[in-house]
């Protein structure tokens, strides 16, 4: 379970909030889709969750647990995270990017490759060809998908997943997505997953928290938002978009 | 010279080039080696101390710029010891700049997105550090060990002013002796040195870039990549090898074993007649005594021949009266040349435990110098001489006499002279000037031969003025006591050598290019000493 009360962000002393007065809940097992025009503070958010970046109000609960009790380190080798400027180490082969948090967490050797080679296959990129290759000798969206396969390697609980389909044909990432979907359910990982696409938000999430300008604009199920929006901006975000979006 | 004669010139000395190409090897090597110690670890240290930087960077950028010179004087201060110990400490300290800059540069530099996905995939600082941060900077520290490496090669050939060896030993050589030849012989294979440090680091750098897949492993190019990795490192080894074994240690520290305290260190200047005086002594104690003699030629000045006197590094080499009084006592000048030696000889009994022995007999001082034929025809022989005429002329000074309080500041107190030109002059080259008639007058050397070759005439300092500079044997009293003979022996120099011998002998070296104990033999034969 991943819970926010009343989080707030600044990084100017006040003067403008990334993140302002944020309240929602993730319950084990469930996908939270954060949807929001870019800017509006969704990445703050998922580094707050992990502790890369120290809210300047409110309390972020994982596991029922306050974040700053968690030794920042061991809980970020609880959450799989997928960033969105990918961030692979580029002086590591896929293999070693993909192996590097169970070789943190001192996982033998044999099932760090078991896992690695699984991992690979499950994001379409076979092991026996793109195991031993450098990340700048991959496409930008094959990149991609291994800083998919690295964030779920050690089996993490949660997973905070910025944009990880964003520069997929549509074809490999509904693949994706079908995967991510199955693992869901399967695994019962808790996931918070910020993407703009609007179909994607639908397909992927229990429910979906709109965010415009650091503000909670709605937060509910697809049938919530689609048929009650709270505020202008969400009916606006739907209006527009429905005809080439909705399934 | 004809091809032959310069592959003999080159085959005859290619011994000696050798060794000293290794000695050089390893000053760098080890140098470099020292400085990445301290400089890479000091490069992380102020990466993660930000209010280190300026204060920390601001003490390495100041030990760079320390003159070559002065730091080697001062570490000899520091350590009492001349040789390849503060060659080495020296060295260190000029690689540290790079080295630590390029740490710091590189460590900031790693992306801040990557190590971004480091902390927050679960890293602790150190493994951050360790397996992101650092592997990363790898390129950029290796660059700077390499630039540290190869201008190391340039500066090592300064060693050589310390008794330290390497390729620096040809240089000054001849320098002092103004012989082309020799320079070369240092400084050609010096810059082929540094291009090869150059090739061999940037051999190590690729060797050191991760494997590609397409690379295929255990392929040649896998194997080229492991020895390319190694090439420093063999560099480095074979040098040091090449340093213990060389010939002259071996046997000298196993002569020293059996001989104990029956060598002595002669020491000499960078300057030809120097190196003369030098020999000339070494080769009369080979004759008269039983005694094994080291030459430790070319140290790189006064203040570093008589500091590794002071501390019993060497034991004898040849002072002038006027820089041990003025440069070394810091005494006025004074201008009696008898009671100028009676001082420095009570004090340097006195302070250094030193003794001044008989002087060879001429008085290297200035000398204002004239063409020849223009003496004859304006009847000059003495500075008066010049009188209301001297505005007239063009002077040719080197840059240190047309300042110091003894060279033309004085000259025109004392004289009342005031030249119409002056113009400042390499002393090298302000013979050639005056001999050319680009100028009229100049500040020579009295003793150096180039007077005589050149037809020239230094003209009588009838007032007194320029301090005496009569050379002598200085000796450390302690050797003098375990070799009463000594003394005696070295006092067969006094008075033997005038002015024009002087210039003579200088002139066969540094003019006519002979070797110099050639010279200093044949001399001492004619004089009925051997
Ligand atoms: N380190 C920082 N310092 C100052 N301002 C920041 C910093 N990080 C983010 N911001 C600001 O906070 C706001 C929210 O940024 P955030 O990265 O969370 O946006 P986002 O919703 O992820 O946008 P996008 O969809 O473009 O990725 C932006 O206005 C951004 O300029
Ligand atoms: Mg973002």
């Amino acid at each position: 379970m991943i819970k926010l009360t009343r989080v707030s962000k600044t990084f100017d002393g006040g003067r403008s909030y990334a993140v302002k007065d944020l309240s929602l809940s993730v319950d084990r097992g469930k996908t939270l889709v954060l949807l929001g025009s870019s800017g509006c503070g969704k990445t703050t958010t998922l580094k707050m969750i992990n502790r890369l970046i120290k809210p300047t109000k409110g309390i972020i609960e994982v596991g029922g647990k306050d974040v700053t009790d968690h030794n920042p380190v061991d809980l970020r080798r609880q959450i799989g995270y997928v960033f969105q400027g990918i961030g692979l180490f580029p002086h590591m082969t896929i293999k070693q990017n993909v192996e590097i948090v169970p070789r943190l967490l001192g996982w033998p050797t044999h099932s760090r490759r078991e896992r690695m080679q699984e991992l690979l296959n499950l994001v379409g990129l076979p092991a026996e060809s793109f195991a031993e290759r450098f990340p700048d000798e991959l496409s930008g969206g094959q990149q991609q998908r291994v800083g998919v396969a690295r964030a779920l390697a050690a089996n993490p609980a949660y997973l905070l997943m910025d944009e990880p389909f964003g520069a997929l044909d549509a074809l490999t990432r509904e693949a994706l997505q079908q995967q991510l979907l199955t693992l869901k359910n399967q695994l019962k990982k808790t996931i918070v997953f910020v993407t703009h696409d609007l179909h994607e938000a639908l397909l992927i999430g229990d429910r979906i928290a709109i965010l415009h300008e650091g503000n909670l604009e709605q937060i509910g199920t697809k049938k919530d938002i689609l048929d009650t929006p709270a505020t202008k901006f969400v009916q606006d975000l739907f209006t527009i978009k429905r005809p080439d979006t909705l399934t | 010279m004809s091809l032959d004669a310069l592959v003999a010139y080159v085959v005859e000395r290619l011994p000696e080039l050798w060794l000293r190409t290794g000695e050089h090897l390893m000053l760098t090597g080890c140098s470099t080696l020292g400085a990445m110690f301290i400089g890479i670890p000091v490069g992380i240290l102020l990466f993660r101390t930000t209010w280190l930087r300026g204060p920390l960077m601001g003490v390495i950028g100041i030990l760079q710029t320390i003159p070559s010179l002065a730091m080697l004087v001062f570490l000899l201060a520091l350590l009492k010891k001349i040789g390849v110990l503060p060659a080495l400490i020296a060295l260190t300290l000029y690689a540290l700049l790079p080295i630590a800059r390029n740490t710091l540069t590189g460590l900031e530099e790693v992306s801040a997105e990557v190590m971004e996905a480091a902390e927050g995939i679960g890293m602790q600082e150190y493994q951050q550090l360790m397996m992101v941060r650092i592997p990363l900077a790898a390129p950029m520290i290796v660059a700077g060990i390499r630039t540290a490496a190869v201008v190391g090669v340039g500066i090592a050939t300064l060693s050589a002013f310390i008794g330290a060896g390497g390729l620096g030993q040809f240089i000054n050589r001849g320098l002092a002796l103004a012989n082309i030849k020799l320079i070369l012989l240092g400084a050609i294979p010096a810059a082929l040195l540094a291009l090869a440090v150059d090739f061999s680091i940037g051999a190590f750098e690729w060797g050191l870039r991760p494997e590609r897949k397409r690379d295929k492993k255990g392929s040649v190019q896998s194997l080229m990549r492991r020895l390319a990795f190694m090439l420093p490192v063999v560099l480095v080894l074979i040098s040091i090898i090449t340093y213990l074994t060389k010939p002259g240690w071996i046997s000298k520290s196993a002569t020293q074993l059996k001989t104990g305290h029956r060598i002595i260190r002669i020491a000499t200047k960078n300057f030809t007649e120097q190196l003369i005086l030098g020999e000339m002594m070494a080769q009369l104690i080979e004759t008269k005594t039983d005694l094994i003699v080291e030459r430790r030629f070319n140290l790189g000045g006064t203040m570093i021949c008589h500091g590794a006197l002071v501390n019993g590094e060497i034991d004898l080499y040849a002072e002038y009266t006027g820089t041990g009084l003025t440069a070394i006592l810091k005494h006025p000048v004074i201008s009696d040349p008898e009671e100028a030696l009676n001082h420095v000889t009570k004090a340097y009994h006195e302070r250094f435990d030193a003794q001044w022995l008989k002087p060879f007999g001429f008085n290297n001082t200035y000398a204002i110098t004239v063409r020849e034929a223009d003496a004859k025809k304006n009847k000059w022989n003495r500075i008066s001489d010049l009188g209301n005429t001297a505005i007239e002329l063009r002077a040719g000074f080197t840059a240190e006499f047309a300042e110091r309080p003894d060279g033309y500041p004085g000259l025109r107190q004392i004289y009342g002279l005031r030249f119409g030109e002056v113009r400042d002059f390499d002393a090298a080259l302000m013979y050639e000037a005056v001999a050319k008639g680009q100028v009229d007058v100049i500040c020579a050397f009295a003793t150096d031969g180039r007077i005589a070759a050149y037809n020239l005439k230094p003209l009588k300092d009838d007032r007194n003025f320029f301090p005496p500079y009569h050379a002598a044997p200085v000796i450390r009293e302690e050797i003098l006591k375990t070799h009463p003979k000594l003394g005696d022996v070295l006092s067969l120099f006094g008075g033997l050598i005038d002015n024009a011998t002087m210039q003579r002998l200088n002139f066969e070296v540094d003019g006519k290019k002979r070797r110099t104990s050639e010279v200093v033999e044949e001399f001492l034969k004619a004089k009925g000493i051997f």
